[in-house]
């Protein structure tokens, strides 16, 4: 019986990552947690207010502690349980900006003669052509000026070869598994979202006064 | 004297090989082409085979390019070659790429996280072109 009473005494709460608001947005509690609580106060919890979001905020930071303080001054013989993650980032949206079709434009042509200068540094570099040539001659005994029959197909590899490794031809992808590209922009939303946590709540860094 | 001659060169030419070879091993590793292949193709347990594949490729290579042989084969023989090549070649770039962090912090910048095949596919056909344009038009020029 203990520990009925004990569990509907108790609030669970886990914070989300990262919630995406719009600009004076008031958020409620089910925005940036989960929650679990007995049936009697489930319904008045989601709907808590915890934070108006001011027009100048671009990112910030809730911490559990706060949340944690804001649920016990309301619910003061409720205990509460914190799971996952200590904070939740919040980031103010305010205006989707979509992509300007030229502007795109411009960065893949960009990228386009970059990477088609690119590969033509590296040949020119390592002596693509002289090896090339050399090649063809060890395999069939003639000295050609251009084998092309040997450089063309090299060249269609080349595309045939970073698509293999990023496992993408255009929308499709070729197996189940997350690309090493995704994985990669993974890893640097992860390290953007350490920074802020970090550096963006006041809590979780203690500076020594030096006046 | 002789002897200590060419048991110096021997020895130069051991050393000189070493580093190189543990160069190369050191750079494939880096780029982890060879762990991506076993990925893409699920033959993990496969890799020691890979691994001697890339030693026997590496001797094969200098003995061509010391040795010059003439072996009078046919010149479609070249072409899955070229392929192949072309393949590792264009893998070791794709890896290159990844390594450096290029694409992640550029989609972020111009806000293109939905576009990135498109980008993508940009750098891969701007290879393939820039590789056509520089073997049909741009050498002997």
């Amino acid at each position: 019986m203990l520990e009925v009473i004990l569990m509907e005494k108790t609030i669970y709460i886990r914070m989300r990552n990262r919630v995406q608001v719009k600009p004076e947005e008031i958020l409620l509690l089910k925005d940036i947690a989960q929650i679990i609580a007995s049936e009697t106060i489930y319904q008045d919890l989601t709907v808590l207010e915890v934070k108006r979001v001011s027009p100048k905020d671009h990112i910030h930071i809730i911490d559990v502690m706060k949340v944690i303080h804001f649920i016990t001054a309301i619910y003061p013989d409720y205990e509460v349980q914190a799971i996952g993650p200590a904070q939740t980032i919040i980031e103010v949206i305010y205006k989707k900006k979509g992509m300007s079709i030229p502007f795109f434009i411009l960065v893949w042509i960009l990228l386009f003669f970059g990477a088609a200068l690119t590969i033509m540094n590296f040949h020119e570099d390592v002596s693509m052509q002289t090896v090339h040539k050399r090649l063809y001659f060890i395999m069939t005994g003639k000295e050609v000026e251009k084998p092309l029959l040997f450089q063309i197909p090299y060249s269609i590899g080349i595309g045939v070869g970073m698509i293999l490794f990023f496992n993408h031809v255009f929308k499709k992808r070729l197996n189940e598994e997350p690309s090493p590209l995704e994985v990669e922009m993974f890893n640097y939303q992860q390290s953007l979202d350490q920074y802020v946590i970090l550096y963006e709540n006041k809590e979780s860094v203690k500076h020594i006064d030096d006046d | 004297m002789m002897t200590i001659n060419i048991l110096f060169i021997i020895m130069i030419g051991l050393a000189s090989g070493l580093a190189v070879g543990a160069g190369f091993v050191a750079f494939l590793s880096v780029l982890g082409v060879i762990p991506r292949l076993t990925q893409l193709t699920k033959t993990m347990k496969l890799i020691a085979w890979y691994e001697w594949a890339v030693v026997f490729g590496a001797l094969l290579g200098t003995a061509g390019s010391l040795r010059d042989p003439e072996l009078h084969l046919s010149p479609y023989v070249t072409i899955p070659l070229g392929l192949t090549g072309g393949i590792f070649v264009g893998m070791m770039a794709a890896a290159l790429t990844e390594v450096l962090n290029v694409l992640p912090i550029l989609a972020k910048r111009v806000r293109v996280d939905d576009k990135l095949e498109t980008l993508l596919m940009a750098i891969v056909l701007g290879k393939v072109f820039g590789s056509l344009f520089h073997w049909i038009y741009f050498v002997g020029r």
